[in-house]
């Protein structure tokens, strides 16, 4: 029995460190889910995921960079350690098997990597009996790939899109669905008003934004011609000017007539 | 003095539709325009320095190289505008139906009322835009001055001005706050073969004249004349009205500034 060289300790220590860290980490996404109100957005989410992820991953390499140190080596208690007030931190160190819950994780955790790992090797047939277990063989993965984005878009070109709301939901009444979903945005329900889809939600928005201010100003019956201009004037489908503005001004300014420079 | 200029293409079959909004959001009818407008092309004169009288004020050094660079170096287009009324435009038509008594009903001489020596002039002159600062909007420095009645092209030459040609701009005007909205259109004069060296004497028909966009494109200009150019807070202030007017015509025309090199003035 000898006491532990300085290089050991280290490799002790960092691993402590990065211990530190996952726990940091995890903590922090498990505090940010339990007590913001409404819940983190998708991109904070996900940063958190990928630090906790790579957090896993140093660990891992850490731990099998050192496997043999810590495989070899065992606590003892020491003489001056103090046992009567540290007992819980004592029998935490000297434990040689696992907590009774970590083990159900380790085990399920090797299950599911074996099932991964058959269903990998065996192809489809084994991958469905697996998928039981909560993953899918990479055949299947595959197959669902090719399958889904073609899907999506026949699903897609089915609807007219454009608007919040799809019309079965509007049939059945905004304000329930919106109720049903717990939206608690108000969302626009513009479709019902007028009829040109196929402009950006945004510029919807803003058009919306003009006529109100115009309201404000001064009376509504011509506003509403406004806001309705750009629709008539594509379904006239007029000609467009032909000579660009800049050379009607580069000839109101200097005699040169369009086409020429 | 400084003008802030947003500029938009109008299609014509947008035109009416566009007077009567425009009629609504300024609260007030047209007002109908038609310009005679020359274009004169500033050409070097030996002597232009000398012509300019002593201020009293002794400029030495480097006021003199920049004097000279402003006098010698700036050659620019200007423009000659004169009102005119359609009732100017040469009549074609015997106006007998309207007034069987009239004392001319032969088609030489009827509804030909205009008289070129008594037409009133004005000078416009308009800078290069600036470049670069306010790059969403075209501002340029402009000047304008009232010209002699009749004949401008003695008067014009004397001042080193040559005539290049002219057209005719008919448009609406509306007032909204302290923005001119303009909306107009070219019209270019009948050719005949050679392009005259002076100004018209005598109008054509004004069925004759012609767009210079053939469709009947408009194009709508909305301005801000600012008296000091040097002041930021009045331009910031102006800039911003220009952009509140685009707002509020967003959905039917599109506002914008235009290219500087197509209103360069600088005659090379």
């Amino acid at each position: 029995m000898t006491t532990p060289t300085p290089d050991q300790i280290k490799s002790l220590e960092q691993s402590r460190q990065r211990l530190v860290q996952l726990t940091h980490s995890l903590g922090s996404l498990i505090t940010s889910l339990n007590q913001s109100d409404p819940l983190p957005s998708w991109p904070s989410l996900q940063s958190q995921a990928s630090i906790i992820s790579s957090n896993l991953l140093t660990l891992s390499t850490h731990l099998s960079e050192n496997h043999a140190l810590l495989r070899g080596i065992s606590a003892y208690p020491a003489p001056e350690f103090p046992t009567k007030t540290h007992a819980n931190t004592l029998e935490q160190l000297l434990r040689t098997k696992l907590d009774p819950r970590v083990e159900d994780w380790v085990s399920r955790g090797r299950r599911a990597d074996e099932n991964l790992v058959t269903g990998a090797t065996t192809g489809t047939t084994a991958g469905m009996t697996a998928g039981a277990g909560g993953g899918l063989s990479e055949g299947d993965l595959a197959a669902l790939w090719e399958w889904a984005p073609v899907e999506a878009n026949s699903e897609a070109r089915r609807r007219n899109w454009g608007g919040n709301f799809t019309l079965e939901e509007r049939e059945r009444g905004v304000q329930s669905v919106a109720a049903e979903l717990g939206l608690r945005r108000v969302l626009e329900d513009e479709g019902s008003e007028e009829e040109d889809e196929e402009e950006e939600e945004e510029e919807e928005e803003d058009e919306m934004e003009v006529v109100g201010v115009r309201k404000s100003v001064s009376g509504t019956g011509f506003e509403f011609d406004i806001a309705a201009a750009p629709g008539v004037a594509a379904q006239e489908g007029g000609v467009a000017p032909v000579v660009p503005l800049d050379e009607i001004l580069r000839y109101m300014t200097t005699g040169v007539p369009p086409g020429q420079r | 003095m400084h003008e802030l200029v947003l500029f938009a293409s109008v299609p014509s079959h947008q035109h009416h539709e566009l007077l009567q909004q425009l009629a609504g959001l300024t609260a007030m009818q047209p007002r109908h325009r038609l310009e005679r407008r020359l274009i004169f092309k500033a050409y070097r004169r030996p002597g232009l320095i000398n012509t300019r009288g002593g201020t009293g004020r002794d400029v030495q050094g480097a006021d003199i190289v920049r004097l000279n660079k402003m006098l010698n170096g700036g050659m620019f287009y200007t423009q000659v505008i004169g009102p005119i009324s359609e009732a100017d435009f040469h009549n074609t038509k015997p106006s007998s139906s309207a007034d069987p008594d009239h004392p001319m009903s032969h088609d030489e001489a009827a509804g030909n009322s205009y008289d070129y020596d008594s037409q009133p002039w004005k000078l416009e002159f308009r800078d290069i835009p600036e470049a670069g600062t306010r790059s969403t909007i075209t501002a340029r420095l402009t000047a304008s001055a009232t010209l002699p009645r009749g004949d401008i092209v003695t008067p014009m030459d004397a001042w080193g001005y040559s005539f290049v040609t002219e057209y005719v701009v008919e448009g609406d005007v509306f007032i909204h706050n302290d923005i001119v909205i303009f909306l107009h259109r070219v019209l270019q004069y009948p050719s005949h073969g050679q392009e005259p060296h002076e100004p018209r004497r005598q109008l054509p028909s004004f069925r004759d004249m012609s767009p210079l966009e053939r469709t009947g494109g408009y194009i709508l200009q909305a301005a801000i004349t600012v008296q000091d150019g040097s002041n930021q807070e009045l331009m910031r202030t102006a800039s911003q009205h220009l952009f509140g007017l685009r707002e509020q015509l967003k959905s039917v025309v599109r506002l914008e500034h235009a290219d500087r090199l197509s209103l360069d003035t600088r005659a090379k």
